[in-house]
């Protein structure tokens, strides 16, 4: 069977996790390797779970719709986790065995012994990082959390090369009309706004993602 | 309508039905005639299957010979008695749904429009009170607010008298009619004075006592429509089936009314289409 | 207005060089109507098919289509759009779940009056609670409509739906309309490699007078329709009319079946079919299916695939036939009633052989792995 990897991005609605799936997803094509990329949501807005799915082979995907049985699950805000802002419960349902979980947090997520004992059983690997302080610190806007986010997946996983992530990058800010959703256009142009030029915003992203790598710590169970 | 259009193909001519025949040889296209040459041409109305008396029958006579341009004309119109009597004109006409004759006709001028950009084609919505402000009413409203250059006809027989004489939202208050048995609960529908503030050029109501004043409103509305924007013309269409009259007291229920006032004559134009008539009309053949 | 050259449609579908490109499904949308000469387009917001008609309006302001508009509902909308074609020009628009049953009064008389407009269709759940995901329910209440149906799988379907649908719709011994369906969000929001053509080439435009009916212009005849109009009346001439006119309006969709052939490579695709367990879907199903037969064979499992691509006119016939000596037809759909499934029971012989499932609702993805546990099941028995 052809090596398929599936990611399952849980976050807030406003957070970027549309927008980074669909960079990850444009990285991955670049690499040469195939790649879907759908966004879930419901009907509401900011702070409202959404999450996005991603599955990146080196062979045709046909399946479509959210993951359920992700070998990556990347949580964009500890909420996700402690208020069961997400589309499964517990966050990691359907984690495959050897999965990675990648967290954004100050600090670990609270996990209970029965959640250990299971994420133990799966052999899976729970990293985290404080991508939304390193998004204000690094890229002065807590927008670039997405950036963070990928940073520290591209650090654990090299699922997509820094060049193809850079030129995915550039094509989704520098120009070209791109439409994921109404509000996630709306957004872009909030970001823009932020930043003086194109180009500075290309580096501050980069430069985010890139920040993350010595931030990492992984958690035992 | 390009010229050689209406011709009588001469291996045909002697099974083609008369009325045709007529049509061909003395019809008003291209004619300019108006409601005063009445009885020298041949109309574009057919025998028509409306009750005797029928006043909304008298006023799609009197529009039809009302139009500026027949030959460059498409009617648009909706269920009701009138979708009885358009099959019976000598000019394209839609019928398609109950109510969206506006929704219809805005597609449609603008596919004309995008077809014939250096060429007047008339899009004339005629449809009945139940179909304009009552189930069409959201749709005739947004054609106004888009601007749509439509002119829009409402023959008001204050009822719906093609499904048996049920209450309209233009019948009059206290009217005791079918679904309203204790008499209608609120105001005959203001339509002229929403039609005045939601972006109409040119808005009148008439009653075909007075067929002169009649066809200068439909001229008027089809004229500001080609170049100014929506308009809407009201016309009061006495039912004698439903509300119970002698057939041959149509006109006078009409007369009546206009009299009395419960039925208010009104012309609304705006200062941009009051210009663009006074320059049309300055040497004008009707009026 | 973007310098566009006219191709030949055979051209334009198989001959011109294609690009590749990283897309939505509502952007391949915009990438099938941009090089559809389309003149007109008409725009209603619901989720999830908004981001597909805010695409076309761009390419309006491009210049790409010549008029464009939001309108009041989806009922007016699809009545605009009929108001338009009847005006002869050639149009789209596109809409989904709750906005499909909203205008659900205008689809048959698009056919009667031999429209040949082409609307996409995004489904999604149309019940209470209110839903704003995917479900293919509202496609049942279309069958009957006597609009020709495609379904796409994916975003590629689309793109080459949509431009090919125009083509089939405007033949004159066809001239009615296309339903193009894709399944909301895992179609229209998934964002996949699509190839498509030159943006620099689009189709030839729309004849009017190639309609069989005349076209509301008042420059064709005969413009003085009917003498006496009989269609109003109860008498038997008006009965006749009436019943030749819904049965002229069924040979048109029959006589489209060439066309889809021609264009679309059959009304069916077909994979394994000698196997003893098929699997027949249409849609997302196709790919959660595909999904489930290459499972099935890593297990040694042999299942064939059979993709409904025209739900009307139907491929009764070809279903019949390829059916013929299968164990177990597995149907599996996105939606309560299993309407696919019942329309191949009408179609094949020993219908207790179509297993009417699984089936998923409500918004949720169907895992491969239920699709495979059937396939297991019925290879077993």
């Amino acid at each position: 069977m052809t090596k398929k990897t599936s990611i399952r991005m849980s976050g807030l609605g406003g957070q970027g996790v549309v927008t980074a799936a669909h960079i990850l997803g444009s990285a991955a094509t670049r690499d040469g390797l195939v790649s879907t990329v759908n966004p879930f949501f419901g009907a509401e807005k900011r702070l409202a779970p959404a999450e996005s799915y991603v599955r990146v082979s080196s062979d045709r995907i046909f399946e479509r719709g959210e993951i359920l049985f992700p070998n990556v699950i990347m949580i964009f805000h500890p909420h996700v986790i402690s208020l069961g802002k997400c589309y499964t419960m517990p966050f990691f349902a359907g984690l495959q065995p050897g999965g990675l979980m990648l967290v954004n947090g100050d600090s670990a997520p609270e996990l209970s012994q029965d959640e250990r004992e299971a994420l133990k059983r799966l052999d899976a690997k729970l990293y985290y990082f404080p991508a939304t302080k390193l998004a204000l610190e690094v890229g002065g806007t807590d927008l670039a959390t997405n950036m963070a986010m990928l940073g520290g997946l591209i650090e654990i996983t090299h699922i997509v090369s820094w060049p193809g992530i850079t030129d995915a990058l550039a094509e989704r800010f520098g120009g070209g009309k791109f439409v994921a959703s109404a509000t996630t256009a709306a957004l872009d142009d909030a970001l823009k706004s932020k930043y003086e030029k194109i180009s500075q915003l290309l580096e501050q992203n980069m430069a985010v993602m890139q920040a993350v790598g010595p931030t990492i710590k992984e958690v035992t169970f | 309508m390009s010229k050689p259009m209406l011709k009588m193909t001469t291996a045909f001519a002697d099974v083609m039905p008369a009325e045709y025949v007529e049509l061909v040889q003395n019809g008003p296209f291209g004619k300019g005639y108006g409601v005063a040459d009445l009885g020298s041409f041949k109309e574009l109305i057919e025998e028509h299957p409306l009750c005797a008396g029928c006043g909304l029958a008298l006023a799609v006579r009197l529009i039809m010979a009302s139009l500026p341009t027949p030959e460059d004309t498409v009617v648009v119109g909706s269920t009701g008695c009138s979708s009885l009597a358009f099959p019976q004109i000598a000019l394209q006409n839609i019928h398609s749904l109950f109510g969206n004759q506006n929704a219809v006709a805005s597609g449609l001028k603008r596919a004309l429009k995008l077809r014939f950009p250096d060429k007047h084609k008339d899009v004339l919505v005629v449809a009945g009170d139940g179909a304009t402000a009552d189930i069409g009413l959201d749709m005739v409203m947004h054609s106004w607010f888009r601007g749509e250059k439509l002119a829009t006809i409402m023959l008001d027989n204050e009822a719906y008298a093609n499904t048996g004489g049920q209450e309209s939202g233009m019948s009059p208050e206290g009217c005791v009619l079918n679904m309203a048995p204790t008499g209608k609960k609120f105001k005959k529908i203001a339509l002229p004075e929403i039609a005045r503030e939601s972006g109409c050029a040119y808005v009148a109501s008439v009653t075909p006592v007075q067929p002169r004043k009649l066809e200068k409103a439909v001229r008027r509305a089809i004229l500001v429509a080609r170049e100014v924007g929506p308009t809407y013309v009201q016309i009061f269409v006495p039912c004698p089936t439903n509300f119970k009259f002698k057939p041959q007291e149509t006109l006078a229920k009409a007369k009546q009314k206009e009299k009395d006032q419960t039925y208010p004559l009104r012309e609304f134009i705006t200062p941009e289409a009051q210009a663009y008539l006074a320059a049309l009309e300055g040497g004008g053949k009707h009026d | 207005m973007p310098e566009q050259k006219v191709v030949a449609p055979e051209f334009m579908f198989t001959e011109a060089a294609r690009e590749e490109q990283f897309i939505t499904g509502s952007e391949a949308v915009r990438e099938a109507v941009r090089r559809a000469n389309v003149d007109m387009a008409v725009s209603y917001p619901i989720t999830p098919q908004s981001e597909s008609m805010h695409l076309v309006g761009d390419i309006w302001a491009e210049g790409y289509i010549k008029d464009y508009y939001r309108g009041e509902n989806e009922f007016a909308v699809m009545s605009a759009v009929a108001g338009a074609a009847m005006g002869g020009v050639r149009v789209f628009t596109a809409t989904g779940g709750p906005g499909t049953m909203r205008a659900l009064e205008m689809f048959p008389t698009w056919v009667g009056a031999r429209l040949p407009i082409v609307c996409a269709f995004f489904t999604r759940g149309i019940n209470s609670p209110l839903t704003i995901q995917p479900d293919t329910i509202e496609m049942a209440h279309l069958l009957d409509t006597g609009m020709i149906m495609l379904h796409a799988e994916d975003a590629q379907d689309l793109y080459d739906m949509i431009l090919k649908a125009f083509i089939i719709a405007e033949q004159t011994e066809v001239h009615i309309p296309v339903g193009v369906f894709a399944d909301g969000f895992f179609v229209t929001h998934t964002r996949d490699k699509v190839r498509v053509a030159p943006a620099d080439i689009k189709l030839p435009p729309y004849k009017p007078y190639s309609a069989p009916v005349p076209v509301m212009d008042m420059e064709n005849v005969p413009f003085r329709q009917m003498r006496d109009p009989f269609v109003m009346k109860s008498n038997y001439v008006s009965y006749a009319a009436h019943a030749s006119w819904q049965q002229e309006v069924l040979a048109a969709a029959e006589r489209a079946r060439p066309f889809i052939r021609q264009y679309l490579g059959g009304l069916i695709e077909v994979e394994n079919e000698q196997a003893d367990v098929l699997v027949l879907a249409g849609g997302t199903a196709v790919c959660q299916s595909r999904e489930a037969i290459a499972m099935a064979r890593e297990e040694g499992i042999e299942a064939g695939l059979i993709k409904i691509k025209s739900l009307r006119p139907f491929p009764g016939e070809e279903l019949r036939a390829l059916t013929a000596k299968a164990k177990a037809v597995i149907v599996p759909e996105f939606n309560r009633v299993g309407w696919l499934s019942r329309e191949l029971r009408n179609v094949v012989q020993n219908p207790d052989r179509v297993v009417a499932g699984p089936r998923v609702f409500g918004g949720m993805t169907m895992p491969p792995d239920l699709i495979l546990s059937e396939i297991r099941r019925y290879a077993r028995e």
